[in-house]
């Protein structure tokens, strides 16, 4: 006896486009409004008001990532100074879980993107490689809280997952060849194999909010 | 002047008819069955609603879970386990995946920004202000709405007002009068009978429906009584049962008025602005009160700040220090009737006051827990989680180790760096340092 839920057409453009389904677009909007505090774009200081991220390390870096303009899918390169709704919904999407019914190809762009994004994550000065230096910028950050590790340790670290990273993409290096850095062949080229897709993904309940007509 | 006249009359049989039937009673302790029949037509009324919506629905419902939990699937393996298992014990790039993901479940949705707003309900309770999507449904439905609309704002606000006022002037001349006397047990019985008609008459103008359950557990004179917090109500509720001295901040206006009045009457312990911030000073004076045998149970709310009424958050220690053997009391409101959860950076006072007036009730459970004491070898922090336990696991909250501060400040820096010194920790403990600094000889 009710009339039909009219899904607006700019909900179901952001749906095709996302792949969320407009339950999911829904609650996203509810927390962009709360982070935003009822603006239409957010800025990295919203970011402050979540305590749950206090608590992670690579904090910096993930909020970093709304804001790379690559991330956007925006032809510039930089970082943007604030996101509206459909950004935010686009960096999420990142963040997807695989569906049943995807086929190989899809699966495959799928993969891809996440590992984009996550490489990105990495090379901080967008040159399209990851250096050593930007590698070991990362490991510091990761281990930044405890003060008892020095900074030798870090550098060890990171230099030791390079040269294994080199070895998988390089093979056997001569004495006097410079591994300049990862590109992003080669970051495929290490996760070849690794099913990364079920770790890089935030799931949905199946919550259904009241008073809807279908 | 005909007009007039008539007005007045109405005006006097409604006055009579108010204390005839309720204030009378309550002040006598009895009832008269009304608000059970109040109570049993609006249940009714609810579950039809429910079963419309239902119906009217033209996809089956999956089955509903709770939102008040989350709206994300959150993978609660330690995270020592979890990045051994995503590439052998070797830190590598698989590091940054498990951050990420947190960090990602962390900006869709945190435990603690979601405990400062009120609880989603699983249908709607014909209330405009809990249907976050109103669509138009069917006739039947709406005009059942608009009758509780009416019903509500026409007819329990002005009931509900009336009472509120009734309450809060006997209060105050009561406990007056009462302050005159010299101290003496008679004095002592005069305010309890007043401090507890007076309850009785707020809680009726709430439409206030309070099970207690273990009232054998109930405080007794000397000791310290500690609840969950969720709104200004909650002191109202537990005192309709048993008398307390409050404990508070005094202010100024109706509320000051309030305090100074019962201060006479009964030793409840109001501090001066300055005072709250010595320390010592609040922990002396709630001491000396605590050792005094003769004087009703302390009443406090260790969270410091109303919480949606969810989960509890960390108790404040100060309150644990003091000694004495405290009562925990768990209190667990009804969403469905009205949300009694004060939401004070959206609402003030007045509109909160209201907000709870033109709801249809305010329903709750209240569980009197068995009295605990600080072990020998426990420390205040410790004990005041294992009273939050006790209080979490009787009312069915969740327990988060968050401090309800958060609601306004940020995290603390300590906080963070336990974190992640655990993460560093860890992964020198895996061997992947080799052998580079002097802890990572291990395994």
């Amino acid at each position: 006896m009710g009339s039909a839920h009219s899904v607006p057409a700019e909900m179901r453009e952001l749906a095709d486009r996302t792949g969320f389904t407009s339950e999911q677009i829904e609650h996203l909007h509810r927390r962009f409004k709360q982070l935003s505090q009822d603006q239409l774009t957010i800025r990295k200081e919203n970011f402050d008001s979540i305590p749950d991220l206090e608590f992670n390390p690579i904090r910096g870096k993930i909020v970093h990532a709304f804001f790379d303009k690559r991330n956007l899918r925006q032809e510039s390169d930089g970082l943007a100074d604030e996101i509206n709704f459909e950004d935010f919904l686009t960096i999420m999407s990142y963040f997807r879980p695989i569906e049943m019914n995807m086929d190989e190809e899809q699966l495959e762009r799928f993969r891809k993107e996440k590992l984009k994004f996550l490489f990105h994550m990495y090379d901080s000065d967008h040159d399209g490689k990851i250096t050593l230096q930007e590698y070991r910028n990362v490991v510091e950050e990761l281990l930044s809280g405890n003060p008892h590790l020095e900074k030798e340790s870090a550098r060890s670290i990171a230099d030791g997952a390079m040269m294994e990273a080199a070895s998988i993409c390089v093979g056997q290096m001569g004495p006097d060849q410079v591994y300049e850095g990862i590109t992003f062949e080669d970051f495929l080229k290490m996760w070849q194999g690794i099913d990364i897709e079920t770790k890089m993904h935030v799931r949905f309940l199946n919550v259904d909010t009241i008073a809807h007509c279908y | 002047m005909e007009v007039a006249w008539a007005l007045g009359q109405a005006g006097a049989v409604w006055l009579a008819a108010v204390l005839g039937l309720i204030v009378v009673p309550s002040a006598l302790g009895i009832s008269l069955g009304i608000s059970e029949a109040y109570m049993w037509v609006l249940v009714k009324t609810l579950e039809w609603a429910t079963i419309r919506l239902q119906k009217s629905a033209k996809k089956p419902q999956p089955p509903r879970i709770p939102t008040a939990n989350g709206i994300i699937e959150r993978d609660e393996t330690p995270m020592e386990k979890e990045i051994a298992l995503l590439h052998g014990a070797d830190f590598e790039f698989s590091h940054i995946f498990y951050f990420c993901r947190k960090g990602f479940e962390a900006i869709v949705e945190d435990e603690v920004t979601q405990r400062f707003s009120s609880e989603e309900l699983l249908s709607w309770n014909l209330l405009t202000r809990t249907n976050v999507n109103f669509h138009y449904i069917s006739l039947k439905l709406t005009v059942v709405w608009v009758i509780g609309v009416v019903v509500r704002y026409c007819f329990l606000l002005p009931l509900r007002f009336s009472l509120a006022a009734i309450g809060i002037t006997s209060m105050i001349v009561g406990t007056t009068l009462v302050g005159q006397l010299p101290n003496c047990s008679v004095k002592n019985y005069l305010s309890e009978v007043v401090h507890l008609t007076c309850s009785r008459i707020l809680v009726r103008a709430l439409s206030g429906t309070i099970h207690y359950h273990n009232k054998e557990n109930r405080p007794q004179k000397g000791g310290i009584c500690v609840a969950n917090h969720t709104s200004p109500i909650d002191a109202i509720i537990l005192t309709n049962d048993g008398c307390y001295a409050m404990v508070g901040q005094v202010h100024g206006g109706l509320m000051g008025i309030i305090q100074r009045a019962t201060v006479k009457a009964c030793p409840h312990v109001w501090f001066e602005r300055s005072e709250i911030k010595d320390r010592h000073l609040v922990t002396k004076r709630l001491r000396e009160h605590v050792a005094d045998k003769s004087k009703l149970p302390i009443l406090i709310f260790p969270e410091g700040t109303c919480i949606n009424n969810t989960s509890v958050m960390m108790f404040k220690k100060g309150s644990f220090e003091i000694g004495g053997t405290i009562y925990p009391v768990a209190i667990k409101y009804d969403p469905q009737f009205g949300d009694a959860f004060w939401n004070s950076s959206k609402y003030n006072i007045v509109s909160y006051l209201l907000r709870i007036m033109t709801s249809w009730a305010i329903v709750c459970n209240v569980w009197y827990l068995p009295p605990m004491v600080r072990k020998e070898d426990e420390d205040a922090v410790q004990f005041a989680n294992r009273v939050r336990s006790a209080i979490a696991h009787q009312g069915g909250l969740t327990e988060l180790p968050w401090d309800g501060g958060l609601k306004r400040a940020k995290v603390k820096d300590t906080f963070k760096e336990e974190q992640q010194k655990n993460y560093s920790k860890m992964l020198v403990r895996n061997g992947s340092v080799g052998s580079l600094s002097a802890e990572t000889e291990s395994d």
